[in-house]
């Protein structure tokens, strides 16, 4: 991530959570902080507490965000790089403010016509494939909630479509006949069918590093009759290191009204 | 294939929530910057490094690099990092520490590294790395905490013993890892007893010196790798200090060890320029170095010629450390009243030391930072003084004080002081860098000593060249030391980390005996000068032999250019 791409990606993260901006310039930013995003990123629960017992008017701190070579001529400012705590504070937060969601479609009418959108089911997920090593895939799956159709990719395709939080004028929704548990399972089906599919030779591999450690160990502890305790401990160990599993994680999704075409 | 797939459902239940309560549900934007920070989190690739991305502040070197990926992908992340001194083998052990937690596959690890360090490797862990490590100091933190720093004393001592034993360590880094060479140790069975997942020892003296201690760090490492103990003696012990298939034992060594040379590194290292300073002793000095050397030849002195020698060594330095032993010496022995309260008048004789005066006009024509080396304790406190009284302030140091206040020294020595006034390298982890200048006020009788001590300021780092000052006392033992043993080892030119090596593999550990041993035993200059060449010629032999070695390979590499 680039320093004006994480600048960009602030911005936008601060004004979605309605943070007033005090300062905007493209190498620094100063946010003055609402009462939930302190709570959220300013570690101070005991000023919080103190506040909620007191009923004391609450005072949220201002945030100076510095990316690039200028600072503010105030002075201070945290940099902000990809490494630092900060930044991965706010990506892990975005995890907790913006997981679940609804969104309909948003249609112009002009007939007078009533349109029916219909219900879709969209997760976004994580797959991570994990040996002594680890690599990520992520993925969006979308599954409409009366015929069951799946449609990969679901998420790029949302962004092509214009969305709104309330259903426009002269819409109705179509009631699922699939149930969201349901569709959630169907998916998973559909995930686990593909990652058989795959080209897994990194699992063999990772099997095989796992065998000759293991063989080398057993070697070393083949005269003893009873094999001493932190013979066990390394062998767990080695399973551990090496194991190949796959999990996956979902990253966040939600329902989706969308008229009969959206995604034809 | 068959693979274990496992779904996190814990969204599920959240999401059914909302469905019956109707929200609260995010807003687009907040959905769409989750799903980015998440892609920008995700790790693209099994191979490669992803921490130098996190880490921008860093500038890596190569070589650095270049360890972090062998590790990881040739090792899988368990290996002996025996780069040489001052190569940064903290920084590889942090870069690959980062790469694991990045990609998720560490949070929880101990770092077990000498109790003096703890607090250096937590600072430095949290300030370079942005790895919030923590010292261990209740016993609390080894179950709380993710990372922890402990000393290995501290935790394999109970009550810590048993919770440590209990943790599912995801990495253990252990710094200083030679200590773990002798397998019949506490420390040696307590890390034995880790469940190491991955593991990385640290080390900056070379283990292929005797044929146990690899075998044993090894086997800490990858039980197995070099065979059962019986297989290995079969296979590679001819006697007890040497080896035979000594090439494929080797190979085998270098699959999980990794050992980067200076010269091999290819970075440019600043000059060393040695000047050596001939001190003229005045009168009332030179009688009282008579009078000491007199003291041999008394027979109450012929059980007793090493505190002779070590007289010698102080009147070189200053009266006051010669004072002190003396006195301690009539303390202890009432009796040798006779012969030694006479040299103590001779020590009161003495008007003017020679060699402070020297120092005061090098300090004042260096015009810049300068740390000088003393032996002795009295020495340090009279040339602060000393240097003192002619407006020079300097701030001392020992190897006694606690890190935070070698931390608080080094800080007023950077900012506030001309002179550092040391009585010994300072041990680990100090750096001095930002000094150019070291003066030998005495030469310590062990080669390695001095090389720790250029070793303070030769580092990377240093940005110009630096200048060594040694002083020699003319016409007394200091001198003959420096002509004998110091100048014929090329030991100033040459490169640092090789001497350790040489020392450790002759067993030279206790030169300092040996040579005080020859001093003490010759009958004659003559056969002292016949010893110490052979001794320096064995130290010579052994360079000059890795010297060839060396050029041979650039040869070899530089042909198959052509």
């Amino acid at each position: 991530m680039q320093q004006h791409e994480i600048h960009h990606f602030l911005e936008r993260y601060f004004e979605a959570n309605e943070c007033s901006v005090e300062a905007r310039h493209p190498s620094y930013m100063k946010i003055q902080l609402t009462v939930e995003l302190d709570k959220l990123l300013m570690n101070r629960p005991f000023y919080w507490h103190y506040l909620e017992k007191t009923g004391g008017v609450p005072n949220p701190m201002a945030l100076t965000l510095v990316t690039g070579q200028q600072t503010p001529q105030d002075g201070g400012g945290e940099f902000i790089h990809f490494g630092s705590p900060r930044l991965h504070q706010i990506f892990a937060s975005t995890k907790k403010l913006g997981s679940f969601i609804r969104m309909y479609e948003s249609i112009a009418q002009h007939t007078g016509q009533n349109i029916a959108l219909h219900p879709w089911l969209c997760v976004n997920m994580k797959t991570s494939y994990q040996c002594d090593r680890k690599k990520d895939r992520i993925s969006s799956y979308g599954i409409h909630l009366i015929t069951g159709r799946m449609v990969e990719s679901f998420h790029d395709k949302l962004t092509e479509l214009p969305l709104t939080r309330k259903i426009p004028d002269f819409c109705y929704t179509l009631s699922p006949f699939i149930r969201p548990l349901s569709g959630l399972k169907r998916m998973e089906a559909l995930v686990e069918q593909e990652i058989q599919q795959d080209d897994h030779s990194w699992a063999e591999d990772a099997r095989a590093r796992w065998r000759e450690d293991e063989e080398l160990l057993d070697r070393f502890y083949e005269d003893e009759e009873d094999k001493p305790e932190y013979y066990h401990v390394e062998k767990e160990a080695l399973r551990t290191q090496y194991e190949p599993k796959i999990n996956v994680d979902i990253i966040n999704g939600g329902l989706f009204y969308l008229s009969e075409t959206a995604m034809s | 294939m068959n693979l274990n797939i496992n779904f996190n459902r814990e969204w599920h239940d959240e999401f059914i929530k909302r469905m019956d309560d109707d929200g609260p549900w995010t807003k687009w934007e907040l959905y769409n910057l989750a799903l980015e920070a998440e892609k920008n989190l995700s790790i693209p690739d099994f191979l490669g490094l992803q921490a130098p991305g996190h880490l921008p502040q860093l500038t890596f070197l190569p070589h650095q690099l270049e360890v972090a990926k062998t590790v990881i992908e040739k090792m899988n992340g368990k290996a002996i990092l025996a780069d040489e001194v001052g190569l940064g083998k903290t920084i590889e052990a942090g870069l690959i520490l980062k790469e694991y937690m990045i990609r998720g596959l560490a949070k929880k690890v101990l770092i077990l590294v000498p109790a003096s360090l703890v607090l250096q490797w937590t600072g430095e862990l949290n300030s370079k790395f942005f790895i919030p490590a923590v010292a261990q100091k209740k016993s609390y933190v080894w179950e709380q905490c993710e990372v922890v720093v402990s000393s290995i004393d501290t935790a394999k001592r109970q009550p810590h013993r048993d919770i440590v034993l209990n943790q599912d360590y995801d990495i253990i880094v252990i710094d200083e890892a030679h200590k773990l060479k002798n397998k019949n140790t506490k420390n040696y069975e307590f890390v034995q007893h880790l469940k190491k997942k991955f593991c990385l020892l640290l080390t900056a003296t070379p283990v292929q010196n005797r044929v146990e201690e690899i075998f044993n760090l090894v086997s800490l490492l990858k039980p197995g790798h070099l065979g059962n103990q019986e297989n290995f003696d079969k296979d590679f012990r001819n006697d007890k200090h040497s080896l035979k298939n000594e090439e494929k034992l080797k190979q085998l060594v270098n699959k999980v060890m990794v050992r980067n040379r200076r010269e091999e590194t290819g970075l440019k290292w600043p000059k060393r320029f040695v000047k050596t300073i001939p001190i003229t002793l005045s009168e009332t000095e030179r009688n009282l170095y008579n009078s000491i050397s007199d003291l041999k030849e008394l027979p109450q002195f012929s059980r007793s010629k090493f505190s002779v020698l070590t007289l010698q060594r102080e009147v070189c330095s200053s009266r006051e450390a010669c004072f002190l032993t003396l006195k301690n010496m009539l303390q202890k022995d009432p009796y040798s009243e006779h012969t030694i309260v006479p040299v103590m008048k001779k020590v009161e004789e003495v008007t003017q030391n020679s060699k402070a005066m020297k120092t005061l006009e090098l300090v004042q024509s260096i015009n810049d930072k300068v740390i000088i080396f003393t032996e002795y304790r009295a020495t340090q406190l009279y040339l602060q003084w000393y240097l003192q009284q002619h407006g020079i302030s300097s701030v001392p140091f020992r190897g006694g004080f606690k890190r935070s206040k070698k931390d608080y020294m080094t800080h007023l020595f950077k900012n506030h002081a001309q002179v550092l006034i040391a009585t010994e390298a300072g041990g680990e982890g100090i750096n001095l860098q930002f000094c150019q200048h070291i003066i030998n006020y005495d030469l310590p009788w062990n080669p390695m000593r001095i090389e720790q001590r250029i070793g303070r300021i030769h580092r990377i780092g240093q940005k110009g060249d630096v200048h060594i000052y040694n002083f020699a006392t003319e016409n007394t033992i200091e001198e003959r030391i420096l002509n004998l043993l110091y100048n014929k080892i090329n030991l100033f030119e040459s490169v640092i980390g090789e001497l350790d090596e040489i020392l450790a593999k002759f067993e030279l550990k206790n030169i300092e005996t040996y040579i005080s041993d020859i001093m003490l035993n010759s009958e004659s200059e003559g056969e002292m000068k016949v010893k110490m060449d052979n001794l320096a010629s064995l130290i010579n032999l052994e360079g000059g032999i890795k010297k060839k070695g060396w050029e041979e390979h650039a040869a070899a590499r530089d042909s198959s250019f052509s």
